[in-house]
């Protein structure tokens, strides 16, 4: 089975130096405006970790330039961001707690970082009560800058802009299975029932009807599997230590295990009912994946290649993509017809699809440095503060 | 002629949302945090324990009773009243008080507990209920968001259940 | 005076019952919601399958104002967390669900002479009547907060039919709460809608489970 690695690309040069320094021009001032804060604080490892990631995203951006490929440029930062954002995380956490356990007390002082896969199951609580169903503080405090208001805030800003993109350029869970998936050379399991598509569907409602029943944020207390490598409840009942052992399980099973025998983002695919909320916004957003039907030689390598499952055979003898695609560019680098095509809706297909690509990176990469940037920097900050250097 | 609309609409959206894109650390996240924080909503009162409803004096500390929390819907949560004592700092090495929780001028509880020196130390205590609507709690800690004894920045939280609940989190 | 005492109990459970209802939704909001996504589409056919759920919770609802009325006792709090009853109904709603998880699959060729374009995942050519029941009569009987309430006020009244009229108007004040429900129709049953409301059902199935095997577990620990 073709997969994004083993396929030959389109030629290492699709654009001259020239022009792809000039295209990544706006991407490189953007960076610099973004971490100019962190040189105005007197941390030297915070300015090497913002100079590290300004020229990252910056030789990423121009990579995707030059060669005229998404995919493999941006998974390097979307893996890093994977793997870097629990690296910081943990170490606030035993810096400040000395445990990655959060103790009730801090629930009720409201001192829990606010998470964004919350969403979904706060709308229909706040909508019949003005309550949030989270034990977190409306507005930052000192102990507690992750406020509700801040992080709904970015999320509506951020979706507002790329849409289900924030599964490839700001969701720094994904990363982890992304990282995963890209282990093995070739899948060891092929045959993935197209059904289970759907689960992050039946999750999304399941979780939504269950939370506003319970009025708890049921996903994070029974079924978020990254509360592996963030933060949970302390284990100190038999219900905390069975939702501690579903925790590591769906983490063990749907992060590592299966993205490494199915080279596919299982848990994103097939379980994040967050993910399925996010899908919402392909409906709104004007940028999207289409198929050239001229061009289109049913090869099914875009299928293969996908890893999401987010194309279907049907789907491409209809021209697009299903409703969960998340716009990380698989399909369009592994298409050796230029079929596969990005697209700005109300154009048409396949008549500037390179402008609808730049188009939609200078916002998504600006978004994805804004956000996803600033964390990998205060990361490799927090790795350099560990490290015995002057 | 139709498609060129299109595509001219089109290319309007994509170039606003390349200026959103630039707006929303500026402009679009301050803005969209302060419409959130607006918006009229709190935190679920099992959590952030509620309105305070009264507040008494104390030699160097205050008592603040706290209006009862009844749980929503099917909310895995008994009801309860929250008590804080601050500030912390202030407090005597003990408290053995005895509180009304609902303003009806006589005590309903009379709350135990030894105030640790260090902030970090645990705490436990005892809550004594002096009439039938509220629960007795015997050396009780961080159990659970109905009954609890922890301290939380500068003050010390006691939360005391109604009776009739069975001890549950 | 009579009357007048008798209107007033009337209005008492109407009104108790359209307070609590959001409740009544919540609790069995969970169960309704996915069954009637794998209904068929249509307004008129939910309204159908909606008024067979309610019909049969009514009658869970009387069977135990009855019971109650009979034993002259309110049914305590804690008894709903942890019964051998509550434990088992759960497992049956947990059972019901997962029958329309698993969706009624005819074991022979269902395409046996027609086209394939009418063979579609989870969908019933007709919706079963014992299904609303089943699920209706289980939901009915499915203690919640609301239920109680109305319980421990029902107890009270001295006759057996005072009872179960009382119960009769708590129940129309709850199903007002449940006539939105009726709005699903309008939602495309397609093959991909059903599968999702399938798999809902089997989750939900999955915590009703877990729900009623730790009621049982806790009732036969604790006592």
């Amino acid at each position: 089975m073709a997969s994004i690695s083993s396929v030959p690309r389109r030629p290492a040069a699709y654009r001259g130096i020239g022009r792809s320094l000039l295209l990544t021009l706006p991407i490189a001032l953007w960076s610099l405006l973004m971490f100019s804060r962190a040189f105005q604080q007197p941390d030297r490892a915070g300015w090497a970790g913002a100079i590290v990631v300004m020229l990252f995203m910056t030789f990423l951006f121009f990579m995707m330039m030059r060669t005229g490929t998404t995919y493999r440029w941006r998974r390097y930062f979307f893996v890093a961001l994977g793997f870097l954002f629990p690296v910081g995380f943990i170490a606030a956490l035993i810096s400040v707690r000395g445990t990655m356990s959060i103790p009730i007390e801090r629930m009720v002082a409201g001192d829990t970082p606010f998470c964004f896969m919350v969403i979904p199951m706060l709308i229909v609580p706040a909508a019949l009560t003005r309550t949030i169903i989270f034990p977190g503080s409306i507005l930052p405090t000192a102990s507690n800058p992750h406020s509700i208001a801040v992080m709904i805030g970015l999320w509506l800003a951020l979706s507002l802009v790329v849409g289900k993109a924030w599964c490839s350029y700001a969701c720094f869970f994904g990363g982890i299975e992304e990282g995963f998936a890209a282990v093995a050379r070739r899948p060891r399991i092929r045959r993935i029932d197209p059904r289970l598509r759907l689960v992050p569907w039946a999750m999304l409602i399941f979780i939504v009807a269950l939370s506003a029943a319970l009025f708890e944020p049921v996903y994070c207390t029974w079924f978020c599997p990254f509360k592996t490598v963030t933060e949970f409840a302390r284990v100190r009942s038999i219900e905390t230590a069975i939702q501690m052992g579903i925790f590591i399980t769906l983490f063990v099973a749907l992060v590592v295990v299966l993205p490494i025998l199915t080279k596919k983002r299982t848990q994103c695919a097939f379980f994040c009912p967050f993910g399925a909320f996010q899908s919402l916004f392909n409906k709104i957003n004007l940028f999207e994946i289409r198929f050239n039907r001229d061009k289109c030689v049913d090869c099914t390598l875009c299928q293969s290649a996908c890893p999401t499952m987010a194309i279907s055979a049907d789907s491409v003898r209809e021209g697009k993509t299903l409703l969960n695609c998340m716009k990380c560019g698989a399909c369009v680098d592994v298409c050796k017809k230029d079929a596969a095509v990005w697209h700005l809706k109300g154009t048409r297909v396949a008549l500037k699809p390179e402008r609808a690509r730049l188009l939609f990176l200078y916002g998504a990469w600006a978004m994805a440095t804004m956000f996803g940037g600033s964390i990998l920097g205060n990361s490799l900050a927090t790795i350099l503060h560990f490290l015995p250097w002057k | 002629m139709r498609a060129r609309i299109f595509a001219v609409l089109a290319y309007t959206g994509a170039a606003i949302t390349l200026v959103l894109a630039i707006l929303v650390p500026f402009v679009l996240l301050g803005g969209f945090t302060g419409l959130v924080a607006r918006a009229g909503l709190h935190v679920d009162a099992s959590y952030s324990g509620g309105d305070i409803a009264r507040v008494f004096d104390r030699n160097g500390y205050q008592v603040a009773v706290y209006r009862p929390v009844q749980p929503h819907f099917l909310q895995r949560v008994h009801p309860f009243v929250q008590i804080a004592f601050k500030p912390a700092h202030a407090l005597p090495p003990r408290i053995d008080e005895e509180v009304d929780l609902d303003g009806d001028g006589r005590p309903d509880v009379r709350i135990v507990f030894a105030v640790p020196a260090s902030p970090d130390a645990p705490l436990h205590g005892d809550v004594i209920a002096l009439n039938g609507s509220y629960r007795s709690l015997a050396n009780v800690g961080g159990d659970s968001f109905s009954e609890l004894l922890v301290r939380t920045g500068d003050q010390i939280l006691v939360r005391v259940p109604f009776r009739g609940a069975s001890p549950r989190n | 005076m009579a009357v007048l005492s008798f209107s007033a109990s009337i209005a008492e459970a109407l009104v108790l019952g359209l307070a609590t209802g959001p409740v009544c939704v919540a609790s069995c909001g969970p169960v309704v919601l996915p069954w009637m996504l794998s209904q068929p589409q249509g307004v008129a056919a939910q309204s159908r399958q909606l008024a067979l759920f309610l019909a049969a919770r009514l009658a869970g609802y009387l069977i135990f104002a009855a019971g109650i009325w009979a034993a002259g006792a309110s049914i305590p709090r804690s008894w709903m967390a942890s019964s051998w009853v509550f434990g088992s109904i759960r497992i049956l709603l947990a059972a019901g669900l997962l029958v329309y998880a698993a969706g009624w699959r005819r074991r022979r060729c269902a395409s046996a002479g027609r086209p394939a374009a009418l063979v579609q995942i989870g969908v019933s050519p007709r919706p079963k009547v014992e299904g609303a029941f089943a699920l209706g009569f289980l939901t009915g009987v499915n203690f919640c907060p609301p239920f109680l309430v109305a319980g421990v006020r029902a107890a009270q009244l001295a006759s057996l039919p005072g009872t179960l009229l009382f119960f009769a108007f708590f129940f129309a004040g709850t199903a007002v709460w449940f006539l939105p429900f009726v709005s699903f129709g309008f939602l495309r049953r397609t093959p991909a809608v059903v599968t999702v409301a399938r798999m809902t059902a089997a989750l939900m199935a999955c915590w009703y489970v877990f729900t009623g095997i730790s009621s049982l577990i806790e009732r036969a620990v604790y006592g």
